[in-house]
């Protein structure tokens, strides 16, 4: 009886042409020398260095964000060509072709409910990156560039994920765009709604409105420029500055852990390898169970002349939208987002911290951690009020409260500094005052050289406040809420503005530390102006109306 | 868990939910309607065979039998290319495929299974399914292959399937001679209850109405999202409120016939009192027909409503044009001057042959209080509610002939309307100019017979 010799059989398969011609190398022996080049010798492996430092390898450390951002953008791609199959960017057959996807393709509905979830997570998952990568001190030199790729990245996703946002073509696709593109029309100087916009000759058929839209409104055109943009040319760029990604964390190390004695590297193939499959194949697991269970939302087809009630940004955006409460449009929607970005990609040339470079260390890097993740929580928190606390008319509905109740309208709000406010004055009065204030809050950390008491400064500042609500209670012109509110932002702004700052930054060299100040000003400056707006009906503090400028 | 046993458990799991995602969608619901249609008609078929006597008859049917189980699921479409229409209703409904079944009749009663009743008469046959398609007369969503969803009963479905005799005024979009048409009966009634109440005086309807409330001319376009809030959710229909979730109960057809078998008022309140707005605002000046208008007449209305659209483009080769509307003549200046009360819509407002005045919220009226303004709120908008547009018969003693086609002719502005609270929101329904609409000649016979209605006292004046 012949018996079946497996391991000859798979030395002669290993050893035939065929598989001598496809696979380099000779016979799997596990050495190092093996897995060496198993990485060298690998198109698609090769960018990953042969040994890595175990540090960097521990899912706590990573919390493979990085990983799992790039397989959803893989299968981001996968989906979205195969979906690329059956849709038409026409608004005649935009809709339908959704539809057909739902009704009558195999696995249609599969495919756009893998894409929108996988589009949703995406964006989760490059925000916790940056999240993980910002608190282990991993930007610092010399991954400062690195860092700012990153950052354009971020940006990328967002605004991949808002292209693809209008393809369905259904109501919640053109009213989400349109609040979205609104926003850019008010633009400063670009947009024909923004500052000086009207000064130098945009008008709204020629703003950068109209070169998004492709028209004055969204239509046809606007379909088509954000398909092309959607399936081709941002994921060029995308592709591009991916590349740039990882060879930069190719070529910087792959972690920024700081090195110890007698650390012994150990070979990527397999200890990396095995992670990043396992970190990819759990991302797609999770996508296919959501996709299986729910399915991607689709409204009604795009009416132009309805508006919904209440319209909203896609959810990433609505944060912007909920601070349009507070803001002009091209703050709010413009210059707010534009410091965001441009000083998230500042950061690494701000913090010259020289410590907690590589390793999660709250400790050595209080002010930075504490102001990062006070920008973090505040942009979800402001997404969860937009989301989940707004109803028709954009008004203030608890969860439990139906939207088929009637709300009263909105009490009329006041300007401080504008026609018709305590200073009638805004450019004679109100521009000097705004700027002492500004400046103070810029200067005093650092001009106060001696570290005042953090707990005696501050039950002092809230004593102060809770002085001027008593009186204004005694005065008739303020509310319990009205006085825990100024309690609450003001002693938020007062912590987070100045005793931290007094505390960690005031030894800084002038240039970052006036750097520094301006932007956590400004972050203060939105939570006093959430305060002025749902507890005082402030709609400006000071107005321009002659400049359309109004803050 | 070692990372070996992961690798191998996540390869399977992976493999297992696409099994999972793939038997979702190979297990579509329309594939049991459509193979449980086969296996009925094969059934009976072999029935059939059984109990024939000719051998030869016998083996055809069982043949037949053989070949209708063997039939391939498959999605089923009719594409209307003139109308624009994909339906894929025949998917489930595959008695009614022309092409699987082509006499149409089943022996089956049951939907999905049955045929479409009366493919004999002349409705049907001047329709042919394969050229019209489905959802041209019944609504619904055409390219949808689930129960829900296809018949419309899902939110974001704007247009759901037209239930009972409300399909009737499909009809009415493109049969201008609907009026004398067999099988629009119910959407004719619709017209002359609409006619004889005097909706056209305030809406626009058919191309002529007033302008004190909407157009009508395009209400079945009307998109739900203005609508679904609060006033659609106090709509009470059959006396049951709609419920908060989206069902089939949320559509067009009861926000109209809602109108008509609730008080018009109670679905909008509106906001008298000003609690929301800076103004008070009135509620729907629209009166309350529910004495006068039975729910039959109401459903016939709602028919006839739901044609009326702007948006469905049909092409004009399938339009069908009623002869040119003849005005009838009148021998009797009287006679002519109560047609033109008809044909004009005043007894939308002053009731039916001028009987009485209807609800004008904080006009005048009798039986109210005088205005205190230390009333409850209550108190108020139930004397608010007792305000009536005149009653033209008490008060035409008072007119000579010539005053009366003047007022007629200028009519009476909204502003110069007399409140009852003088807080209170203005009047919203008004006495409209009708020097441009009607002639000189309708306007004297209608003063004719407006003052020949007049209530005479016991002297005789």
């Amino acid at each position: 009886m012949p018996t079946l010799d497996i391991e000859k059989i798979k030395k002669e398969v290993i050893d035939s042409q065929l598989w001598r011609s496809v696979f380099r190398g000779g016979v799997w022996k596990d050495t190092p020398r093996d897995r060496a080049a198993h990485i060298i010798g690998n198109v698609w492996l090769h960018l990953h260095p042969v040994k890595v430092r175990p540090r960097a390898l521990r899912w706590t450390y990573t919390w493979g964000m990085g990983g799992i951002s790039f397989a959803l953008y893989l299968l981001l791609t996968l989906t979205g060509v195969a979906l690329m199959f059956y849709y038409r960017p026409t608004i005649g057959l935009a809709y339908r072709d959704i539809k057909d996807l739902e009704f009558a393709i195999t696995l249609g509905m599969f495919l756009r409910n893998a894409h929108r979830w996988a589009a949703q997570s995406m964006v989760v998952a490059v925000i916790a990156h940056m999240v993980s990568v910002f608190l282990r001190g991993a930007y610092k030199k010399p991954r400062e560039f690195n860092w700012g790729v990153g950052v354009l990245l971020l940006t990328l996703t967002l605004f991949l994920s808002f292209t693809g946002y209008l393809l369905p073509w259904d109501q919640l696709a053109i009213w989400a765009v349109t609040v979205g593109t609104n926003m850019a029309g008010a633009t400063p100087f670009l947009g024909n709604e923004g500052p000086f916009g009207g000064l130098i000759g945009m008008r709204i058929n020629n703003d950068v409105r109209f070169t998004l839209l492709g028209g004055t409104m969204v239509g046809e055109n606007t379909l088509l420029r954000f398909y092309v943009m959607h399936c081709v040319a941002v994921p060029l760029v995308v592709g591009i500055l991916l590349i740039l990604h990882f060879w930069r964390i190719r070529k910087d190390s792959f972690s920024a852990a700081p090195l110890q004695a007698n650390e012994e590297k150990v070979d990527v193939w397999p200890h990396l390898v095995k992670r990043e499959y396992i970190g990819a194949i759990g991302t797609v697991l999770f996508i296919f169970l959501w996709s299986v269970l729910q399915n991607a939302p689709l409204e009604v087809i795009a009416n132009p002349n309805v508006t919904t009630n209440p319209s909203k940004a896609p959810w990433y955006f609505v944060g912007l939208q909920e601070l349009l409460v507070y803001f002009d449009p091209w703050i709010a929607g413009v210059l707010l987002p534009g410091l965001i970005i441009v000083g998230l990609m500042a950061l690494p040339y701000i913090d010259t911290n020289p410590k907690g470079i590589g390793l999660y260390d709250w400790k050595e890097r209080k002010f930075a951690n504490t102001m990062f993740m006070l920008g973090i929580v505040m942009w979800f928190v402001l997404i969860f009020i937009g989301q989940f606390l707004r109803g028709p008319n954009y008004a203030w509905y608890w969860p439990w409260e139906s939207w088929f109740s009637i709300k009263a309208a909105p009490p009329a709000t006041w300007s401080v500094f504008g026609p018709h406010g305590v200073g009638a004055f805004p450019l004679l009065l109100g521009i000097p005052v705004v700027g002492a204030l500004f400046g103070a809050s810029m200067l005093a950390p650092k001009l106060i050289q001696k570290e005042l008491d953090g707990t005696k400064t501050m039950l002092a500042f809230l004593g102060a406040v809770a002085v001027v609500w008593v009186g204004g209670m005694l005065a008739h012109k303020m509310g319990p809420v009205q006085g825990l509110f100024l309690l609450f932002f003001t002693g938020m702004s007062f912590y987070f503005g100045f005793i931290l700052p007094q505390r960690h930054i005031r030894a800084l060299d002038w240039a970052r530390y006036l750097v520094t100040m301006a932007l956590v000003v400004c972050t203060m400056g939105i939570l006093l102006k959430m305060c002025a707006r749902l507890a005082f009906n402030i709609k400006y503090v000071i107005t321009i109306p002659a400049i359309s400028m109004n803050i | 868990m070692s990372y070996r046993k992961l690798f191998y458990a996540s390869n399977f799991l992976l493999l297992g939910f696409f099994a999972w995602a793939f038997l979702k969608d190979y297990n579509a619901e329309w594939k049991t309607y459509q193979s449980k249609y086969y296996e009925m008609t094969a059934q009976d078929l072999e029935k059939q065979a059984a109990a024939a006597k000719d051998p030869k008859k016998a083996e055809d049917l069982r043949a037949e039998a053989k070949k209708v189980r063997r039939s391939p699921l498959e999605i089923k479409q009719i594409i209307s290319n003139d109308l624009g229409r994909y339906d894929r209703c025949i998917t489930c409904h595959v008695g009614m495929d022309e092409y699987t079944n082509p006499t149409m009749k089943t022996p089956f009663d049951k939907n999905p299974y049955k045929g479409h009743p009366g493919v004999d008469s002349s409705l049907v046959k001047a329709h042919p399914f394969t050229k019209y398609g489905c959802t041209v007369c019944h609504q619904g969503q055409g390219l949808a292959t689930s129960t829900e969803k296809a018949h419309g009963w899902i939110k974001n479905w704007e247009r759901p399937m037209l239930m009972g005799v409300h399909i009737q005024g499909s009809c009415v979009k493109c049969h201008g001679n609907f009026e004398k048409l067999k099988g629009a009966e119910v959407a004719a009634e619709g017209w002359h209850q609409i006619q004889k109440h005097g909706c056209q005086g305030c809406h626009v309807i058919n191309g002529w109405g007033g302008v004190i409330s909407v157009s009508l001319d395009d209400i079945a376009d009307k998109p739900l999202e203005r609508i679904q809030g609060y006033s659609f959710r106090r709509v009470k229909i059959d006396g049951q409120q709609l419920t908060e979730d989206h069902e089939e109960k949320w559509k067009l057809q009861n926000w109209i016939l809602g109108h008509l078998v609730n008080d018009p008022a109670y679905i909008t309140p509106n906001d008298p009192f000003a609690h929301f707005n800076t103004e008070p605002v009135p509620p729907s000046g629209m009166p309350d027909y529910t004495k006068e208008i039975t729910v039959a007449d109401a459903n016939a209305i709602t028919a006839y409503l739901s044609g009326l659209t702007k948006e469905e483009v049909i092409p004009y080769r399938y339009h069908v044009s009623a002869p040119p509307a003849k005005e009838p003549t009148f021998a009797d200046a009287k006679a002519h001057g109560h047609y033109v009360f008809q044909k004009a819509g005043c007894a939308g407002c002053h009731g039916i042959d001028a009987v009485e005045g209807r609800r004008r919220f904080n006009a005048l009226g009798k039986g109210q209080a005088a205005y205190d303004p230390k009333m409850s709120e209550e108190e108020k908008f139930k004397n608010m509610e007792l305000g009536r547009e005149p009653h033209l018969r008490e008060l035409m003693g008072t007119y000579t002939k010539p005053e009366l086609v003047a007022k007629l002719q200028a009519g009476v502005a909204a502003s110069a309307a007399k409140k009852w609270s003088p807080d209170g929101p203005t009047p919203v329904v008004y006495m409209p100019a009708w020097k441009e609409r009607l002639t000189q000649k309708e306007l004297e016979d209608l003063a004719d017979w407006l003052l020949s209605t007049a209530k005479k006292d016991d002297t005789g004046f």
